[in-house]
């Protein structure tokens, strides 16, 4: 890790050369940007609403207890806090009957803070929510407008650092500075990186003769793996996974969605970190790694029986545990194939377009081969190095498979699904609407309270997709009584004709 | 007060983010948004949480036009971005009228809006109204773009129709069931033989729109948004404008059939026929609650949880036809200004009940029950103790909280509204009011 040292971490369009706008053939896509591209910088000439770094960075300190998320910028920023709300009451209500949601508030710049400057109500924001909330931690999630007025907003911080009890963390997440959403991920571990990762404390030994206590302890650290979450992951996603690594004889703690924000630096005692998601965790694992020497397996998304066997390989191959680990994989998937036999039929040769982060949709549309289905389009909001592996695995399966590489833009997605009609649309929250309303039932391509993860999840998308293909005229109905915003002639047109495609020196 | 450092769970979008909805409430209408790339994200998923559930609609959520500027954009300007944005936007995108509206970033670096929306004039129906999130909140936007709309869009020198009237002052998003409050509103004056524009229902359209300078009156439901819209108005095309209470309850509703229909002269006979259906309509549904209401004890003390038109207009309603008693009134809008702030609270001096609720402007919602403490005290162990029971509160998605701490039933109606789902219901009027009163009624009766 070599930006650990620096106040904010490169856009990944830098430090990976991701790619966000892309038409065009599965292996395509693979050869252009598989290890990605720093000279391309496609573009479209007609966009629409799309995602920025604050918003999936917000969706994790959503998530984690006893802290304040301060917004600082103007009073809109923030608001999808309302949306993530539901998973983090779904998580207290574990715990409490009564709870409370996500805490936050907003520094709410005026016209006024955009001359003068929004420093002072920072200052005053960070201190107000330490003496109100008393909280572990208090993130400072900076955006745009503080960014172009030219706020210090570390200044402040470290001015009032030794005056607050909490630990202040400091996200920059200015929306307008990249294009791939992802470089949230960086800017929220950067963050906790630099100020929750403390050096551990030695263990308290017993001072005649510690020789076992100290055997004990090296034991539990050569078992323990930190197991890296993601915000859209549901408990029995977590309840799977664990599950499964459990089963190899390992003792899991989960980071670092819902995890106590004191609690962190404990994942630098670990013998391995354990991704679920490379785009998600990669930025996290290094510094682990670079910082604590704990190792790291970052290479599949645990989503489909391929993935999920692949992603316990991985775990097991680290730690010395192949054979324990085969022996579990021929059971689970042995069990789940005999689980999965009746619904089959159902699923067999059905078609479908998916869309959502890289790993998970590259991922899901192997899954959906592995249960008879036909993938017609993957949407992918973005690509780079860490969506090669499922890609791989993909263009196995179908190397002319369509690609549109986009952050949502549902305006190529509902010309690729009025070309396709396929049987079933699984897409992103904000996303599957648009082809709900051309009569296609949508699957929720993530999403609480179900499993989609390990095997388990592979069972609960199988009779989830029967339950929807089982009933669609909701959908069916409300096309025929909506209208479409889209001129015929863009629908006639090649979906992919607005993607502006630089040229790529190194190809 | 101005003098705050931060609001705490904001209760509403920005500027921007009142402003889209606004335009994407116009049928026929499409906001294009001249803005950072998480914008159109930030305030869909906004609305995904707070505003009862309500979609994308015809263009709006993810699929609204926007120009997504990046670093380069800032740094050189954004017009040229804009240029090429509208240009395919006419392309791709039907529409009858297009506004472009604008977010923190291109506001601040000054692009010129107005020249590139020019630029189009011929080609199609177009504005630009700056909304930049740091103008203000969902209720700034909203007035904003009325304003836009009033000055740029709705025709000039049209011949006033006596019998015509415009209403606003309902915010989309901003009020989860502003659709069903609109429609009772319209109903309520169609009572009383008026023709209603109300901008944001799917019976009203970009032509009505455009020549609603035709009316006698624009009737303003609130006392806090829409009011500086109706000044532009009244300036660029001479037509007064009534501010009256939102009306919640018969007592209310009777009020603002009377204030409307002096100011346009209708007949005396006319409004006291429509006050007089509308109340026995509504005495003769809540005649067959009143065994329930008596013999279960259905009264309650209540705090009260909004904006500046649901606190009051609740408040009011609760105290003066249902008979309860509403201790505490919250105002949650960041209004600073003291003859904005006294107009809306006016009522609550003067309710018939004789009533006096305690009335605060709180922005932070965990302050609401220190409010509540301060007012009411705190048992502290005493055996006998005049409590705040049985109690009620009414109020957003964030009183759950209160609620059940201080035992309380609720009623989520003000934003956020996250345990609705929010169709075509509404509050206002004499209909309005019975709905309230089956969703407040329906909650006490849940376990039996």
């Amino acid at each position: 890790m070599t930006y650990i040292d620096d106040r904010q971490p490169p856009k990944r369009e830098d430090r990976l050369g991701t790619c966000t706008a892309f038409g065009g053939e599965l292996c395509g896509l693979k050869k252009r940007f598989g290890g990605g591209c720093s000279m391309v910088d496609n573009e479209r000439a007609f966009r629409q609403g799309s995602i920025c770094q604050m918003i999936p960075a917000i969706a994790i300190l959503a998530t984690l207890p006893d802290t304040v998320v301060i917004m600082h910028g103007a009073v809109g920023c923030g608001g999808s806090n309302h949306t993530y709300q539901a998973a983090t009451r779904s998580r207290q209500m574990l715990a409490t009957d009564n709870p409370r949601g996500v805490q936050w508030v907003s520094t709410a710049l005026g016209e006024t803070d955009v001359v003068n400057g929004g420093e002072q109500k920072l200052r005053g924001a960070i201190l107000d929510a330490d003496a109100r909330y008393r909280p572990a931690a208090i993130f400072v999630v900076s955006t745009c407008t503080p960014s172009v007025i030219g706020d210090d907003v570390d200044g402040v911080i470290d001015a009032v650092r030794d005056s607050v009890a909490a630990r202040i963390v400091p996200v920059h997440c200015e929306g307008f500075k990249t294009k791939v959403m992802a470089t949230a991920y960086d800017a929220v571990y950067h963050g906790v990186a630099r100020t929750l990762m403390d050096q551990l404390e030695e263990p308290e030994y017993s001072s005649i003769d510690s020789t076992l206590e100290r055997e004990a302890e090296r034991l539990r650290r050569s078992r323990l793996v930190n197991l890296l979450n993601v915000s859209s992951m549901g408990d029995d996603d977590e309840a799977e996974l664990s599950r499964l690594l459990r089963s190899l004889g390992l003792e899991v703690n989960i980071y670092p969605c819902f995890a106590q924000p004191e609690n962190i630096r404990y994942a630098a005692e670990a013998a391995l970190s354990v991704s679920t998601c490379p785009t998600h965790d990669d930025y996290f694992v290094s510094f682990l790694k670079d910082t604590f020497d704990v190792p790291y397996v970052l290479q599949h998304m645990p989503l489909g029986i391929a993935n999920t066997s692949d992603w316990v390989r991985g775990a097991a191959a680290a730690l010395g545990l192949e054979a324990i680990a085969e022996r579990l994989i021929e059971r689970e998937v042995a069990e789940l194939q005999t689980a999965l036999e009746p619904i089959r039929a159902k699923l067999a040769g059905k078609t479908a377009v998916v869309s959502a982060g890289e790993v998970r949709t590259l991922s899901f549309a192997t899954l959906l081969h592995e249960l008879g289905m036909r993938t017609l389009a993957v949407r992918p909001y973005h690509y780079d190095e860490f969506g090669a592996p499922a890609a791989e695995r993909l263009v196995e399966v179908d190397p002319s498979l369509t690609v549109n590489v986009a952050t949502m833009q549902p305006y190529e997605a509902v010309n690729i699904v009025e070309r396709t009609r396929p049987d079933i649309y699984i897409g992103h929250n904000a996303d599957s609407v648009w082809a709900a309303k051309l009569g296609v039932p949508c699957l929720p391509v993530y999403g609480g309270p179900n499993t989609y993860m390990g095997y388990q999840g592979v069972y609960d998308i199988a009779r989830r997709l029967a339950r929807k293909l089982a009933n669609p005229s909701f959908n069916r109905r409300l096309a025929e009584h909506v209208r479409s915003p889209y001129e015929r002639a863009w629908l006639d047109a090649d979906p992919f004709s607005l993607v502006v495609q630089e040229e790529c020196a190194d190809v | 007060m101005s003098s705050r450092c931060s609001i705490e769970r904001p209760r509403g979008f920005c500027a921007l983010g009142g402003a889209s909805l606004a335009v994407g409430a116009i049928p026929g209408a499409v906001p294009i948004m001249h803005t950072a790339v998480g914008c159109g994200g930030s305030i869909y998923w906004t609305q995904l949480g707070a505003t009862g559930y309500l979609g994308a609609g015809y263009v709006g959520g993810m699929a609204v036009p926007s120009s997504n500027v990046c670093e380069k954009d800032v740094i050189f300007g954004g017009a040229e971005r804009l240029t090429e944005q509208v240009e395919h936007t006419l392309r791709i995108v039907k529409g009858e009228l297009y506004v472009i509206v604008t977010g923190c970033m291109t506001d601040i670096i000054g692009d010129d809006i107005d020249s590139v929306a020019r630029e189009f004039q011929d080609q199609a129906r177009i504005i630009a109204v700056e909304t930049g999130g740091f103008r203000g909140d969902g209720y700034v936007g909203y007035d904003l773009v009325l304003r836009g709309l009033f000055r740029d869009f709705v025709r000039h020198g049209e011949e006033t129709q006596g019998d015509l009237v415009n209403v606003w002052g309902i915010v989309p998003g901003q009020d989860a069931f502003w659709r069903g409050n609109l429609d009772r509103v319209r109903d309520l004056l169609e009572s009383l033989g008026l023709r209603v524009n109300t901008f944001f229902t799917a019976q009203d359209s970009v032509g009505s729109l455009e020549t609603s300078s035709a009316a006698a009156l624009n009737v303003v439901v609130s006392q806090s948004y829409g009011l500086e819209a109706a000044a532009v108005f009244e300036e660029e095309h001479g037509v007064p404008s009534l501010a009256t209470q939102f009306p919640i309850g018969p007592t209310a509703t009777a009020e603002f059939l009377r204030s409307v229909g002096a100011e346009l002269d209708v007949s005396p006979r006319t409004i006291e026929a429509a006050v007089a259906a509308g109340t026995d309509r509504y005495y003769r549904y809540v005649e067959r609650v009143a065994d329930g209401y008596n013999d279960l004890d259905f009264q309650r003390y209540a705090v009260v949880v909004g904006d500046a038109n649901y606190a009051p207009a609740l408040t009011r309603f609760l105290a003066d036809d249902l008979g309860w008693l509403p201790e505490l009134t919250v105002v949650t809008d960041p209004i600073d200004d003291e003859d904005i702030r006294r107009n809306v609270v006016a009522p609550l001096a003067t309710l018939e009940s004789g009533l006096t609720p305690h009335v605060v402007w709180e922005t932070n919602t965990t302050d609401v029950g220190r409010h509540l403490i301060e007012l009411k005290g705190a048992r502290n162990g005493d055996r006998y103790f005049d409590s705040f029971s049985p109690a009620f509160v009414v109020g957003s998605s964030h009183e759950r909280e209160l609620a059940r701490n201080i035992g309380a039933g609720h009623l989520t109606v003000a934003y956020p509204v996250a345990d609705r789902v929010v169709l075509d219901r509404g509050y206002a009027g004499f209909d309005g009011s019975l709905s309230l009163i089956e969703d407040l009624l329906s909650v006490l009766v849940k376990e039996r």
